[in-house]
């Protein structure tokens, strides 16, 4: 056995036996790390790989897959105006609700912060949508949505705006936003719970510096705030958006991704591309997946480098 | 009353009491506006179809339990409750389980590997189930995994290891070294130390995985949906989305199956509010 600088090292350190609580025998790192190691192999790595496999086939039941090189993104980017459609939704979808979601759950966390009454009650409230699942928040709202008796018209019509009642989830135009509007509703209090601790966490020296300045509340939010706050803006951002990227529930729950496909996301046509349409190949929806994925993965990468150089410029 | 004050009316500590008034109307409409509708779920799960027709935001008349029954009994969602009880208590034991050893091993361990071993485990925070969801279908098809719980439990362990391992690691990271040092001197095993040391130690943290995880596993929909068709098999979220497609109109018993669905999960949150707050914000500030 050849023995390596830093186990010879150690060895000189603790006495004979391995005393080094940092070290630990190959049996038992096996023991420890093979059923992980073995599952992710086979349940998440294969999957991955597979899946780009598939992303340059075609594949149809019953079938030996046939080799299509990069026809199906040809195809994708140059003549599927669904999917084109669907970009473009879950963009608008992406950013609009982002913006909403981080807004919204700092305006939800500066109520609590500032002194509303009842502040331990307000916030376990608040943040109950959070919990549930999207087919139990989805349904509620197909109901709030109903042009009959949802709360939605029965609020218009009783307050004199009957005029402006809708089938919020069968009128192209506003299906989207109503989908949007309920996804906000259900996450707003997880993104209140972040901003609340990033409150509780500023140094109340600061804070109580800008009052004795006789800083008016506004002010102090605008130059003390929400500079103090960026860090978690922009963690918050960047975890919002990502996830809005993908969205699939509460849509395919809602609306099915109709009518007319303006609710379309991305997501729900990669599920009926390989399940709903009668094409049955999984290669093309396995591209779109594929191109979507590196798409979310550039964000990623782009959006914390931004972070990184806006840090490294202001300090 | 100190004259100077009364002169004053905008000074000091009254300044705050105009804002006061907004605030909590806002405070108010915004309750109403979060809870509302599940106590509008809760009022319809206890009235008939009919009675909600008639009359749609009334309070329950007449308190129909019978309807839980029924619903249990003739609506199958006694099934759906256990399969997804099944699937989420196996799923959650798994994970934190080996998603404790895991941690327990990159938190305290040198050896060679190590960053691959983290670099492979946590890359699955970043892979979204959608780039998997297709080849998952095919590969449990193949094992014949597909349709069975155990296909789903699987899946759901594999999926849900990164974050788990993610928030473990961080927190047995700062352990103090000196306990191990102490336990190794007398004479405990790498096992030993494990199993009474890291884990007992780590309580709070496993308690925080294991309520991210169940709150998550029992609302999943994506991964049940692609790899469960069979009435039987289904999970809460499917099976009510199953009998909402089939009994579009039939309100009042769609209503009684949310509340099954929720119960759990309303209960637990009455009881460890804060826990959950914690647990399922836990991943999110990095």
């Amino acid at each position: 056995m050849t023995e390596r600088a830093p186990c010879g090292r150690a060895a000189k350190r603790f006495p004979p036996g391995g005393l080094d609580a940092r070290r630990a025998s190959r049996a038992t790192l096996i023991i420890l790390l093979a059923p992980a190691l073995l599952l992710y192999a086979a349940f998440m790595l294969y999957p991955v790989l597979r899946t780009f496999w598939n992303s340059v086939h075609t594949i149809k039941p019953n079938n030996v897959p046939a080799f299509v090189g990069l026809d199906n993104f040809r195809e994708l980017l140059g003549h599927d105006w669904v999917f084109w459609k669907a970009v473009g939704n879950t963009a608008i979808f992406a950013i609009v609700a982002t913006i909403a979601d981080v807004l919204g759950g700092l305006l939800l966390a500066l109520a609590l912060f500032s002194g509303a009454p009842f502040v331990r009650f307000l916030r376990v409230v608040w943040f109950t949508p959070v919990l549930m699942s999207y087919v139990v928040v989805g349904i509620i709202w197909v109901w709030i949505y109903d042009y009959d008796w949802g709360l939605a018209n029965v609020i218009l019509r009783a307050i004199g705006l009957g005029s402006l009642e809708q089938s919020w989830l069968g009128d192209p135009h506003t299906a989207l936003w109503s989908v949007m509007a309920t996804h906000i509703w259900k996450w707003l209090g997880f993104n209140m719970i972040i901003f609340l601790a990033a409150l509780y966490a500023l140094p109340a020296d600061v804070l109580g510096a800008a009052e004795l300045d006789n800083c008016g509340w506004f002010a102090k939010l605008i130059h003390i705030i929400i500079p103090m706050l960026r860090p978690t803006i922009l963690n918050l951002t960047v975890l919002s958006f990502v996830g809005k990227m993908m969205i699939f529930d509460l849509v395919w729950i809602m609306t099915g991704g109709g009518p007319l496909w303006s609710t379309e996301t991305v997501s729900t046509y990669v599920y009926k591309r390989a399940f709903d349409w009668n094409t049955f190949d999984l290669g093309y929806p396995s591209a779109i997946a594929v191109l979507w994925f590196l798409i979310i993965l550039a964000f990623i990468f782009g959006l914390t480098q931004i972070m990184r150089q806006r840090d490294r410029l202001e300090f | 009353m100190n004259p100077l004050s009364a002169a004053k009316p905008f000074a000091g500590k009254s300044v705050a009491y105009p804002r006061r008034a907004p605030l909590a109307a806002f405070a108010l409409i915004y309750t109403i506006v979060s809870g509302g509708p599940f106590l509008w779920v809760a009022m319809m799960s206890l009235r008939t179809t009919p009675e909600i027709f008639a009359s749609p935001y009334a309070l329950p008349s007449s308190i129909h339990w019978e309807k839980f029954v029924d619903a249990w009994t003739k609506s199958n969602y006694g099934t759906y409750f256990w399969n997804s009880t099944i699937v989420v208590v196996t799923a959650v034991a798994l994970l934190t389980i080996i998603g404790a050893m895991v941690a327990h091993c990159l938190a305290r361990y040198r050896f060679r590997g190590n960053r691959v071993v983290r670099f492979i485990v946590l890359s699955g925070l970043i892979l979204p189930p959608q780039l998997m969801i297709l080849s998952l279908f095919q590969i449990l098809l193949e094992y014949r995994l597909y349709n069975t719980l155990t296909g789903l439990i699987i899946v759901y362990v594999a999926g849900h290891l990164a974050i788990t391992v993610y928030i473990l690691e961080g927190f047995f990271a700062q352990i103090p070294q000196d306990l191990f040092d102490a336990a190794r001197l007398d004479g405990y095993s790498d096992l030993e130390i494990f199993w009474r040391i890291t884990l007992p130690i780590g309580v709070p943290a496993l308690f925080t995985t294991v309520t991210l995880n169940f709150i998550i596993l029992w609302n999943e929909f994506l991964y049940a949906v692609v790899l469960l068709t069979e009435d039987d098999k289904r999970t809460l979220p499917l099976g009510i989305m199953h009998f909402m497609g089939n009994h579009q109109l039939d309100v009042g018993m769609v209503a009684t199956g949310l509340m099954i669905a929720i119960g759990p999960v309303i209960l637990l949150y009455a009881f460890f509010s804060e826990t959950m707050i914690k647990g399922m914000t836990a991943g999110a500030v990095r």
